[in-house]
């Protein structure tokens, strides 16, 4: 049963909420297999600087850092958007219980619009597909209506 | 000395007289007790002392456990690869373990049921990409298997990622067949250019030629096309099917990948040898890129139907095209092998990327 995110997107709260979201559904993230992965979350407010919270995957485990500086969090690879895409994304998996077919994060990063993936070598810039299925759980854990702020 | 029953070994032990030189002549570490990590007892937990020391060179061609006490008659398996070079990358303990946990079924875990009646053009342009993807996937399996019973048995982690690799392209090979069988469309066609590149993998002369034709060449265009696919399916049915391969073709990438940079820092003067084999390679990937066969069912899948294809299609194909050389440019690069400027493909087709033109910066 996946818990609610109450907490504004975006803040340290709300990807705090969202990994225990995810980590509620303990065995189908099990399932999925283990991972290792230092993940920035970029994203870019119109107005003012950039925000990135960090996400490890480390075996089975998934941590929320909150909002990280990048030099000291040194992500293997950064994924990055304008917050506006953010929020469309989770709220197509807030309306839809899961991302739609427009709003998969290999949909949203394929063209390097509106997502980026930056890296600073292949592996890291590859380990985004490597994990792709545990990324994208973890975001679909976000879905349920009313249950994520957008921020809208 | 040749082997034969001992019968006086037969009459000694019913009479309980053991001989017990394997429990009192060993030289095996004695007192090793590995210890789980947090996600079970992995590969990297039991390479602890002499068992975790991978030799450069292995000492005998047996499939005796590496760390073992070793039976002086063994047998000579004749074994071809036994530089940890050959075959050996720095993840590759791990690269195991990860595809171990992250297996999948193409029977269960893919919500057939739920594929929805598509425009018979999309259905024909899926089953078509089905088709190629079927095809080119068990090649995959077909090398690694080749060249597994010559691998050194003291370089078994090696050979059991790549035993992973082999499960990981059947599944691959099994869903797209069962996606082409499944919606109505069938098989479509296979084409004599992607079969010459499958041969160029499976009749390459040498490990090193095979891998970094298929891990790094081959696999890297395949994970693109995943990608691609995830984008461009008509049904979550497909998504999911794109993502669950994506993950595992990335892996076999990364192992490539790695496996590269392990030969290349250690025998730097291969570089040439790796030049010359992508320069064969890539001069039928020139050709795969103007295939009808992969080109035009991905072009309608972009455009939503062939009549859109001509001009939306031809631009995601582009995009595709581009990012596809790009990756596999800084792949090469992360494995100290700098093809750009130096592509086999034609100025057509590289232009555009970054690096990828002779003279250009990255």
């Amino acid at each position: 049963m996946m818990a609610p995110i109450a907490s504004p997107f975006h803040s340290a709260r709300w990807f705090a909420e969202l990994i225990a979201s995810a980590k509620a559904d303990r065995l189908a993230m099990e399932q999925l297999g283990i991972a290792d992965l230092r993940l920035g979350l970029e994203i870019v407010d119109a107005d003012g600087p950039p925000h990135m919270y960090g996400i490890v995957l480390d075996g089975y485990d998934i941590e929320s850092l909150g909002e990280v500086m990048e030099k000291e969090f040194a992500p293997e690879v950064v994924v990055s958007g304008p917050a506006d895409a953010w929020r469309e994304m989770i709220s197509s998996i807030e309306t839809n219980g899961s991302a739609d077919a427009a709003h998969t994060l290999n949909t949203l990063t394929i063209t390097g619009l509106p997502f980026s993936v930056r890296a600073d070598d292949a592996m890291g810039h590859d380990k985004v597909f490597r994990y792709m299925g545990t990324l994208q759980a973890i975001f679909d854990a976000a879905g349920s209506p009313a249950q994520v702020s957008t921020g809208r | 000395m040749a082997l034969g029953l001992d019968l006086g070994y037969l009459e000694r032990s019913a009479r309980g007289e053991f001989d017990l030189g394997w429990l009192r002549n060993g030289h095996s570490e004695w007192g090793v007790q590995a210890k789980p990590s947090k996600t079970g007892l992995t590969l990297r937990d039991i390479a602890i002392g002499s068992y975790g020391e991978v030799p450069d060179h292995a000492p005998r061609r047996t499939m005796a456990p590496r760390g073992s006490d070793v039976d002086p008659d063994v047998p000579d398996l004749g074994y071809t690869i036994n530089d940890k070079a050959e075959v050996w990358s720095d993840n590759v303990l791990d690269l195991y373990e990860e595809a171990v946990s992250r297996q999948w079924s193409a029977t269960r875990d893919i919500p057939w049921s739920e594929l929805p009646d598509l425009d018979p053009d999309l259905e024909h342009a899926m089953c078509q990409l089905a088709t190629v993807l079927s095809e080119v996937e068990m090649v995959a399996a077909d090398f690694p298997a080749k060249w597994l019973w010559r691998i050194n048995h003291d370089f078994v982690e090696a050979k059991m990622f790549l035993c992973t690799q082999v499960m990981d392209e059947a599944r691959h090979t099994e869903v797209f067949r069962k996606r082409a069988l499944a919606n109505g469309g069938g098989l479509g066609r296979s084409s004599a250019v992607v079969e010459r590149f499958l041969q160029l993998i499976l009749d390459a002369e040498s490990y090193d030629e095979g891998s970094a034709l298929m891990h790094l060449l081959g696999e890297g265009i395949v994970l693109s096309l995943f990608r691609a696919g995830e984008f461009l399916s008509p049904s979550p049915v497909e998504k999911k099917i794109f993502r669950l391969c994506m993950q595992d073709e990335a892996r076999h990438v990364a192992y490539g990948t790695m496996h590269l940079r392990y030969r290349l820092d250690r025998d730097p003067s291969m570089a040439e040898d790796f030049h010359a084999y992508l320069d064969k390679g890539e001069e039928i990937i020139a050709m795969i890129f103007a295939t009808p066969e992969i080109v035009e069912p991905t072009a309608i899948l972009a455009a939503g139907g062939v009549e859109q294809a001509s001009e939306l299609g031809t631009a995601a194909g582009e995009v595709m095209r581009h990012q596809i050389i790009g990756e596999y440019l800084k792949r090469c690069q992360h494995a100290g092998l700098d093809r750009r400027g130096r592509l086999h493909l034609p100025e057509a087709l590289i232009q555009g990327v970054p690096g990828a033109m002779a003279g250009a910066e990255a």
